[in-house]
């Protein structure tokens, strides 16, 4: 019916730009003419789902996502914008590492080392250590790596290439090639018969002019086929006529030795030509040469072959071992430097915004530090986060980690509870007379919004321009929470 | 969950799934659709008829960086974290052990004798992916 008639709750990034705002809305209102949209973020209504107490509540929220990692300090229930930082690392760049480290490792298996692969492993093979260096020392000693080494079977399939012939069927087929090679032999003969006879009887055509006495002519003719003289002439012819001899001779003798029936065929194929030896080579010998190239060209056999030895066992060729590399690829997010980016760890970025604050707040912001996305479901991951908060701390402070229900569904179960408790209420919707006055990158801020910064966009198409406060009035209804993935 | 915001705003077609039932190909009627629709970012009179200028991030960036922001405002570019101060650890390229030395050669670290024979016999375009993964390669050889 050309619209969408229920509103909608949407994710945005962190300090999503105006501009991508403006595009949005702009698709929404005018597009799909939706009556209210309310945009927010998503690791925020994650820590909506999870409260604890009653809400507003403060706390650090890291979320780790597929293409990026915050970490947002929440004050009274809403975001302290300025303050938030991200880290350009998640699990997409993870699993680029993983795939790379495997591939360098095993340059054979180059093209079976897939990003979907990569990201199974990810997911089911891989943890976080708590501490990195002892846990990579623990590795160093073969016993822990045999036990704790994965052994990844890659696909593959028994077929052996090259022929897979019984021997009756290679019989038949030396058979058939020699058949082959007799008729060829057969007609270079008759060919190079027919060629010596013409120049034959050419040179026996000038050699008469000489003897008739037309000098002239003969001269001529002798320019013509590259010769000097009377007896050059002479030696010529008899050579000529001596290979005809001999040629005539072999004609006769294949045709006694030819059993089978010689089918008068087509031509024979070209690539068999150019391995065309001299009329002088034996038949036998050509055979030889021909069998290897024979098996090369052969298409591959389905037949299964019960007498190749196997040189190497194929399974195990196959297979990826990882060892290290099960903590080294969730680390990069802790380490930055693994992949070479200068960028600071969620550690060190964790003790950076802290310390943006005074020591009070700093105390209420560890209290409730909560872990949420996708990236965030390694084992190991909240172990390691609390050791690094007990070195970062002071001296017996307390500190608590929580981790989110479902990290990876948490924040549509948010923006559903947001928008089932908000329905009525007008707090957080953008209408679409919002939208049509106050333009695309109008934010309403709520508890799991954006901070809204009152910048206008110069607009392609016109409209009416006012500049404007952000302002606080809250506007809601009936909402039907879809999550962006 | 995802940073799914990013993704979103940057490609606009991902978000006709939001709406149930709208399909991908323009065969079939679009349900949801407005049909007398046309979006600003075509059209643009340099543009001209078939393409539209869809902006990728890097050019969004660079427009927002020259709107009018105040010191403390909160925008996408302020909020990259800031660069490491700690010094990076060095960790062997072959096996992730702590790495205490590095191969004059090729410049990639080990911590074993048996990882220094294993890269020298490497191949050099493994070699040259292994910095590449550090980010090491440098472009005067």
């Amino acid at each position: 019916q050309g619209c969408v008639d229920h509103p909608i709750v949407l994710t945005e990034a962190v300090c999503n730009p105006l501009y991508s705002r403006q595009m949005m809305s702009e698709l929404l209102f005018e597009c799909y003419q939706v009556p209210k949209v309310s945009y927010g973020v998503d690791s925020l209504y994650s820590f909506y789902h999870n409260r604890r107490q009653t809400w507003p509540c403060s706390g650090l929220v890291i979320s780790s996502g597929y293409q990026c990692t915050h970490i947002l300090p929440v004050l009274e229930g809403r975001l302290d914008a300025k303050n938030c930082k991200r880290i350009n690392l998640g699990g997409c760049q993870a699993a680029v590492y993983l795939q790379r480290l495997l591939q360098l490792k095993y340059p054979g298996h180059f093209a079976a080392i897939t990003l979907s692969r990569m990201e199974e492993i990810l997911h089911e093979h891989s943890y976080i250590a708590e501490d990195y260096i002892e846990e990579l020392q623990k590795w160093r000693s073969p016993e822990y790596y045999e036990n704790n080494m994965h052994k990844m079977q890659l696909p593959f399939s028994n077929k052996l290439l090259g022929s897979t012939l019984t021997s009756e069927e290679k019989q038949e087929r030396r058979q058939q090639q020699l058949r082959r090679l007799q008729e060829l032999n057969a007609r270079r003969r008759e060919e190079k018969l027919q060629l010596d006879q013409e120049r034959l009887d050419r040179l026996l055509y000038v050699q008469e002019l000489l003897e008739d006495g037309q000098m002239d002519q003969f001269h001529k003719a002798l320019v013509e086929l590259n010769m000097d003289s009377a007896e050059e002439l002479q030696s010529y012819i008899n050579k000529l006529s001596l290979s005809v001899e001999q040629t005539k001779q072999k004609i006769l003798q294949a045709e006694v030795n030819i059993e089978v029936d010689v089918v008068d065929s087509k031509p024979e194929t070209p690539d068999l030509d150019p391995l065309g030896s001299e009329q002088s080579l034996e038949d036998v010998e050509s055979i030889n040469e021909f069998e290897p190239l024979f098996a090369e060209e052969q298409p591959e056999v389905e037949k299964p072959v019960a007498a190749v030895q196997p040189v190497f066992n194929l399974a195990e060729y196959h297979q990826l071992f990882l060892g290290t590399e099960r903590i080294r690829a969730p680390e990069i997010v802790f380490q930055p430097s693994l992949i070479g980016e200068d960028q600071a760890g969620i550690a060190e970025t964790m003790q950076y915004v802290l310390e943006r604050y005074p020591k009070e707040q700093q105390a209420v912001l560890v209290q409730n530090v909560f872990l949420t996305g996708g990236n965030t479901m390694y084992p190991g991951l909240k172990a390691r986060v609390q050791k690094e908060l007990l070195e970062m701390r002071p001296f017996q402070s307390s500190f608590q980690v929580h981790l989110a229900s479902s990290p990876v569904l948490d924040a549509w179960y948010g923006a559903r509870d947001w928008a089932v408790e908000y329905m009525t209420r007008e707090e957080g919707w953008i209408t679409r007379k919002d939208y049509e006055e106050k333009g695309g990158e109008y934010l309403k801020e709520h508890c799991a919004s954006n901070v809204y910064v009152p910048i206008r966009l110069p607009k392609q198409a016109p409209r009416t321009t006012e500049a404007l406060a952000p302002s606080r009035v809250l506007t809601s209804s009936a909402g039907n929470p879809c999550e962006q993935a | 969950q995802s940073a799914g915001g990013e993704a979103t705003n940057e490609n606009k077609f991902l978000n006709t799934d939001s709406s149930t039932g709208s399909v991908e190909t323009t065969i079939k009627p679009l349900p949801f659709k407005d049909p007398n629709f046309i979006h600003s970012g075509i059209g643009g009179a340099a543009a001209g008829k078939k393409n539209r200028t869809w902006k990728n991030l890097k050019q969004i960036l660079a427009s927002e960086r020259a709107l009018p922001w105040q010191l403390n405002d909160p925008s996408y570019f302020n909020i990259d974290a800031p660069p490491s101060f700690k010094p990076a650890k060095k960790y062997s390229d072959i096996s992730g052990l702590p790495a205490n030395y590095t191969d004059p050669q090729s410049k990639l670290r080990f911590s074993t004798i048996e990882e220094f024979a294993y890269i020298r016999m490497l191949p050099s375009d493994v070699v040259t992916g292994y910095l590449a993964l550090r980010k090491a390669t440098s472009i005067v050889s």
